[in-house]
């Protein structure tokens, strides 16, 4: 991350603004011609600007790299500070275990899924990998297909590494030793009903522990907690839903109520706990054949999972304001 | 493999063309000859230029006559050309094809059959796999004329390659291909002077150099490979980053407006409407699995996805007249301010 580039006030890019713009009004008004003036008042400006002028004029001009999946590290790096405030300031995330995220090589992170509206989970968890781990490496995780039908949000999903939730997806991605998240539950854990909040649904068909099985990938448990609190979903407008083809929509205490604002995450207290890697590789890929052993080891992610996720309940007291 | 005879099917097509004037430069191809209706293209050597309609059952009286051991199919059309309206290209693709395999089981000689297929089989959807390998043709609904006429006739060719196991077949599942003579409605599409694109969406795309294209097929004309082929670049590349390399300014449509958009726009300004899944190509892009080229028929592409558009990009900027008003060049004119 470049930590320097954040440690800029707004306030100070926004003087260096004003102070280029003066310079070049002088240089034409000392009878320059626009961009000669630009040119010498650009030759003035601050480091850290100039560093931003670079950054974007490589950007119009196509100067950067994307990899095979579309993801683009800049523009990651660039809604890098939205997500940083949420975790640090809005949700105040304590995140425990991340050295149990491999520093290299391949891993499955598999976590519980929640937040109705936007689940916001595999975001806080990338972070807390990005910020606590000692060698930082940026996770890819696996959407709900639905938000790749929908323009914008597919657009900027796939930017930051999000990917549309595919065996063959998650094998590839983990051939090329990433470390890939997964949310066994998918709709089930997001559209369920506030008051069966920390309770775990159903994992799928166990699809996850065939691919980490085919491709050697340990399995790293991921409970979160918090993440039920942000958007508390008290109905269902099975309407609507119907209408533009979404899973479900969401009635929650403030939306649709207050409009916008409704699409405001509450600021409940989150924690990350990253459990113990249960290393599967002495099975071998042709154990992904066995359904008995996907249905094994995907029952014992999940109660590891629902586990830590009462424990830490438990820890972290009440869901809003910490009492002293 | 001394003295080979080939015939190329669709020999006035550029790729037909194309790939001839590879072959005839090889001392190993003891006789050449190509099939297309109308006149024989003037670059060709010592091709023997056969007038035949792909269509007609007189191929399978011509094709034994030719003793030919290896057979290219190139006839395959992915949209309407003068002369070939969109109402033939079923008849020429699904029909044709049966015709040639016909005409392929009577000709004793054969051991080799590639067909110059397309990914278009795969289909272009929101949510898919991000690199579809051969085995997962089918598995999404076929939408367009086109999509269907190539899963129709892949089929057939893969019935005749199970009855005729002595033959070694093989489809060369094409992504579109990209370069700045080719004139295909997807490269008139990138050269429009304002580009547009489907607001809010920004597919992946790979599109294969056309020397990569024609190396491929030749390379596939040699191999043993059997089966079908990806051809694709390695990598994707999104088609923002695509317009930002080629300095196209882009115009954003909402996209249930983009399809006659196109039409109307693309008419005025030179490039014709897209034809088939383009517009859910441009809408949700589309990346294979390239592996069985690199390992079976032995092809490594020279360009990767992105080198391909910065080839495309630096042979097509002598064709512009006006100066370029692309935020990228206006802001390479600054490039000194930020050192």
């Amino acid at each position: 991350m470049s930590a320097s580039a954040q440690a800029d006030s707004p306030q100070a890019t926004a003087e260096s603004v004003a102070d280029f713009l003066r310079r070049v009004r002088t240089g034409i008004e000392g009878g320059l011609d626009p961009v000669t003036a630009a040119n010498r008042a650009a030759d003035e400006l601050p480091q850290r600007l100039a560093r931003l002028v670079q950054l974007l004029s490589r950007r119009v001009r196509g100067e950067y790299h994307e990899d095979e999946w579309g993801f683009d590290e800049e523009f990651a790096e660039a809604v890098y500070p939205v997500f940083e405030f949420l975790y640090e300031v809005w949700w105040r995330v304590d995140a425990a275990g991340v050295r149990n995220v491999p520093a290299h090589g391949r891993a499955l992170l598999v976590s519980n899924h929640a937040g109705s509206l936007f689940p916001f989970d595999a975001s806080m968890i990338l972070l807390a990998i990005m910020k606590q781990h000692p060698l930082p490496r940026w996770a890819r995780f696996l959407v709900l297909d639905w938000a790749f039908v929908l323009p914008f949000i597919s657009a900027f999903m796939r930017r930051v590494g999000g990917l549309p939730a595919s065996k063959h997806n998650a094998a590839r991605l983990l051939e090329q030793d990433e470390v890939v998240m997964v949310f066994p539950e998918g709709v089930k854990g997001t559209g369920k009903q506030f008051s069966e909040r920390y309770r775990l649904q159903r994992f799928g068909r166990g699809g996850f522990v065939e691919v980490a099985l085919r491709t050697g990938s340990p399995i790293i448990p991921v409970a979160v907690v918090g993440s039920e609190e942000i958007y508390p979903k008290l109905g269902n407008a099975r309407p609507v839903a119907r209408a533009v083809g979404a899973p479900f929509v969401p009635i929650t205490p403030t939306f649709p109520w207050l409009g916008p604002l409704g699409l405001v995450p509450l600021p409940s207290k989150w924690r990350i706990e990253f459990c113990e890697p249960i290393d599967l590789s002495s099975h071998g890929p042709d154990a992904a054949d066995d359904p008995r052993l996907l249905f094994d080891v995907s029952e014992q992610v999940r109660e590891t999972i629902q586990a830590r996720l009462y424990e830490n309940l438990v820890e972290r007291r009440a869901a809003f304001f910490q009492p002293l | 493999m001394m003295g080979r005879r080939v015939v190329i099917i669709g020999v006035a097509s550029h790729w037909g063309r194309a790939l001839a004037r590879r072959l005839e430069r090889d001392p190993e191809i003891d006789y050449l000859a190509g099939i297309d209706t109308g006149k024989a293209p003037a670059d060709l050597g010592r091709t023997d230029f056969i007038e035949a309609d792909i269509r007609s059952p007189l191929l399978s009286r011509l094709l034994p006559r030719t003793e030919a051991d290896t057979i290219v199919h190139c006839g395959i059309l992915w949209y309407p050309e003068p002369g070939k309206p969109a109402r033939v290209l079923h008849d020429v693709n699904v029909i044709g094809t049966l015709q040639l395999l016909a005409a392929c089981e009577r000709t004793r000689t054969l051991e080799r059959l590639v067909v110059r297929g397309s990914a278009a089989i795969y289909g272009c959807e929101g949510a898919t796999p991000y690199f579809f390998t051969e085995r997962m043709a089918r598995t999404l609904p076929l939408r367009t004329r086109f999509q269907r006429d190539i899963s129709e006739l892949e089929a057939y060719v893969e019935n005749f390659a199970r009855r005729h196991p002595e033959i070694g077949c093989c489809t060369l599942r094409y992504q579109p291909e990209v370069g700045p003579d080719l004139g295909t409605p997807l490269v008139r599409y990138l050269q429009l002077p304002v580009v547009p694109t489907q607001l809010g969406w920004d597919p992946r795309l790979q599109l294969v150099h056309a020397d990569d294209a024609t190396a491929a097929l030749e390379a596939a004309t040699r191999s043993q490979a059997r089966g079908a082929v990806n051809v694709a670049p390695s990598g994707s590349i999104s088609l923002s980053h695509i317009l930002r390399v080629l300095r196209r300014p882009t115009l954003p449509i909402p996209h249930p407006l983009f399809g006659p958009a196109l039409e109307r726009l693309g008419r005025r300004l030179g490039a014709g409407p897209i034809y088939g899944d383009g517009v859910r190509l441009l809408r949700f892009g589309r990346g294979v699995d390239n592996r069985r080229l690199l390992d079976e028929v032995g092809y490594r592409p020279r360009f990767n996805a992105e080198a391909a558009i910065r080839d495309f990009a630096a042979k097509s900027h002598g064709l512009r007249i006006a100066p370029s008003i692309h935020p990228g060049d206006v802001v390479g004119r600054f490039a000194g301010a930020a050192r």
